[in-house]
């Protein structure tokens, strides 16, 4: 990608973030907002901007980056523009996993991601014995469906932990299988961002694994790869960040699925850029979508899944008929 | 995730109730007037010492328009919602009620009556099984098939729609019907809207103290110009800052509470104290400076009996006025 290409993707960071920063469902004035950052003038609007809508930002950034990269890994890895850690049903089960772990009354945001991060691994590998014993590990579309049958657990699994807990937990745990925001502090984006930084470290080490692996497995066991250690490897890394943004901000779909497509339009060809520019543009595009939840309805919120839904599965649909 | 289930649960119960009809502030005042008409009214009528039960056409319309035989009075009743669990108490009939929902914990006496569980889809087969004549359901459309099937099974059954201070008198009136006792149901709603009529009349502050009334928290949910609890807040001489949303529980942001910036929060026991020590939650200035009351919500929450009592205790919660 040419360093043009990096500053725009940047530039669009920043404008998301810019406009998390200004627009909410209470208006207030540039000037305004400007001076809060800085601590100065109406103590509402301080605490609007300082411990409401920074956070956010930041919580957003955090989440979007980590679904980016993983899809982006995913993607290369598994040889499938269509792989994302929500249709592969990863997400599914680190929700199962998170909801467990809510149910024990463990809901630190250190240890929530952990707790998911179990349930994403087991809803990986459940995906690739379903579609390796539909014997056509080749056809994405097989991997898809493998997926989107294991999230139908997972969903189903999540409904049998609730039907037990009362009422309030349940309606609480939906709006957040929803997806959303709303609960962004400094200290749960701190260890989420703790999180997001090891999977992503992790899967930028393995850039030359998945590079290979990209060209198919007989090609990369030929260049040297340890395929079955390597892609476990992968599996694993990208789980971890997807579990991760599971357990701060809850199921927020397609990012994984867009991002790094707009990426690779824009000229990205090495896994590693590819993942490092899904990061910003991730970012960029779950901090614009949450500006979208929190003002078209205000007062009122929409659940960030939705909106990223409304996003991704058009550009979902226009993918699929351009593969079949 | 920290609720304070036993109080929130009624509440939120009561405020899921609420209907979708609009419910304008004049009515409130209407209701005042009209209500001093009655009140005068009945109290000609006690004058002339009128001891005598007035004819009764064996037939009444239910607010799914549909026919209730009240020629016998009822003798075994399931009562599915607590505002007329509580109303069959102090009509006399408690004793004559064999299921209550799991909500209904008042009077003391209403624990002894069998738990049938949900008031809002209820479940028709534990109803069937305490063999009643009468059924008496909240009329909204989730209930409607429950209704249909409990009066295919040849059970009587009564839906209320009781979303307003407006509604109770009816609402009395309907089981007293059923109870046939019907100078006992005048007197109940005589009482009442005394009780109401003497907290209404009170001075209002010059400055409207104005109140947040948290009734969720994911997502955040309070009351709206469309609510009971809206009309009570008004009755009791304060304000309630979503009084302009028309949606009788609307989903409301942060943003928009500390920008609203309520003298009081009103909560529930638990949530109380979940609520002081979140780091969101002390943007609201009331939070952080502990302008927090805690609602009675097994009191407050339900337009039953108790109505006058729970306007009393609101004005003094709030207002630090004690109403005789």
């Amino acid at each position: 990608m040419r360093p043009r290409t990096w500053i725009a993707l940047l530039v669009a960071l920043l404008v998301a973030a810019l406009a998390g920063l200004a627009l909410g469902p209470v208006s207030l004035a540039p000037g305004t907002v400007w001076s809060a950052l800085f601590g100065n003038g109406d103590a509402n609007a301080i605490a609007i901007v300082q411990t409401l809508r920074l956070p956010r930002i930041a919580l957003g950034i955090v989440i979007g980056a980590g679904l980016g990269v993983s899809g982006a890994a995913l993607q290369a890895t598994l040889r499938n523009p269509l792989a994302e850690p929500y249709l592969l049903g990863v997400s599914g089960g680190a929700a199962v996993g998170a909801v467990t772990a809510v149910a024990l009354h463990f809901t630190s945001l250190a240890v929530l991601p952990i707790a998911a991060f179990a349930g994403a691994a087991l809803a990986v590998t459940l995906v690739l014995l379903v579609a390796r014993a539909a014997g056509a590990r080749g056809d994405p579309r097989v991997l898809l469906m493998a997926g989107v049958v294991v999230g139908a657990f997972a969903n189903a699994a999540v409904m049998v932990l609730l039907a037990g807990a009362p009422g309030d937990t349940v309606r609480g745990a939906l709006w957040w299988m929803m997806g959303s925001l709303s609960d962004a502090t400094w200290q749960g984006t701190r260890w989420i961002a703790v999180y997001v930084v090891i999977g992503g470290t992790l899967l930028l080490a393995l850039g030359r694994e998945i590079e290979l692996l990209a060209l198919g497995e007989d090609p990369a066991a030929a260049l040297g790869v340890d395929v079955e250690r390597a892609t476990r490897r992968v599996y694993l890394a990208a789980s971890l960040l997807a579990a991760v943004t599971v357990a701060g901000a809850g199921l927020v779909g397609f990012v994984g699925l867009v991002v790094p497509a707009i990426v690779r339009a824009l000229g990205a060809r090495s896994v590693r850029s590819v993942m490092l520019g899904a990061a910003i543009a991730g970012g960029a595009l779950v901090v614009a979508a949450d500006v979208v939840a929190r003002t078209v309805r205000a007062p009122a919120e929409l659940p960030l899944g939705a909106v990223t839904a409304l996003i991704g599965v058009p550009f979902f649909l226009s993918r699929l008929r351009r593969m079949t | 995730m920290a609720y304070d289930a036993g109080a929130v649960i009624p509440a939120v119960f009561t405020i899921l109730r609420c209907g979708l009809l609009p419910f304008g502030k004049e009515s409130v005042l209407f209701f005042s007037r009209r209500a001093t008409t009655v009140v005068f009214l009945s109290a000609l009528a006690g004058a002339c010492g009128t001891t005598a039960q007035p004819p009764v056409s064996p037939f009444v319309l239910d607010d799914f328009g549909d026919t209730i035989h009240t020629a016998r009075p009822a003798r075994r009743i399931v009562s599915l919602s607590p505002v007329t669990t509580e109303l069959f108490f102090a009509l006399g009939a408690g004793s004559r009620l064999v299921g209550r929902t799991h909500y209904d914990s008042y009077p003391a006496a209403a624990l002894a009556v069998p738990d049938l569980g949900d008031g809002m889809l209820p479940n028709v087969e534990a109803i069937l099984g305490v063999h009643p004549d009468l059924v008496v359901i909240y009329a909204s459309q989730s209930n409607r098939a429950a209704a249909v099937q409990l009066r295919r099974a040849g059970v009587n059954t009564l839906a209320i729609r009781d979303d307003h201070i407006s509604d109770f008198r009816r609402t009395v009136a309907l089981l007293a019907r059923a109870t046939g006792d019907t100078l006992a149901g005048v007197a109940i709603a005589d009482s009442v809207e005394r009780s109401l009529a003497a907290v209404s009349a009170r001075p209002r502050p010059a400055r409207p103290v104005t109140v947040f009334w948290h009734v969720w928290d994911s997502p955040i949910l309070t009351i709206g110009r469309g609510s009971y609890l809206d009309e009570l807040v008004t009755i009791a001489g304060a304000k309630n800052i979503f009084g302009d949303l028309a949606d009788p529980s609307p989903q409301v942001t942060l943003e928009e509470i500390v920008h609203r910036n309520p003298d009081f929060i009103l909560v529930g026991t638990v949530t109380g104290q979940a609520l002081r020590k979140n780091v969101l939650w002390r943007s609201i200035p009331a939070v952080r400076e502990g302008r927090l009351l805690v609602v009675d919500t097994v009191l407050v929450g339900r337009p039953g009996v108790r109505l006058g009592e729970a306007a009393r205790s609101l004005r003094a919660l709030i207002l630090k006025d004690t109403v005789r």
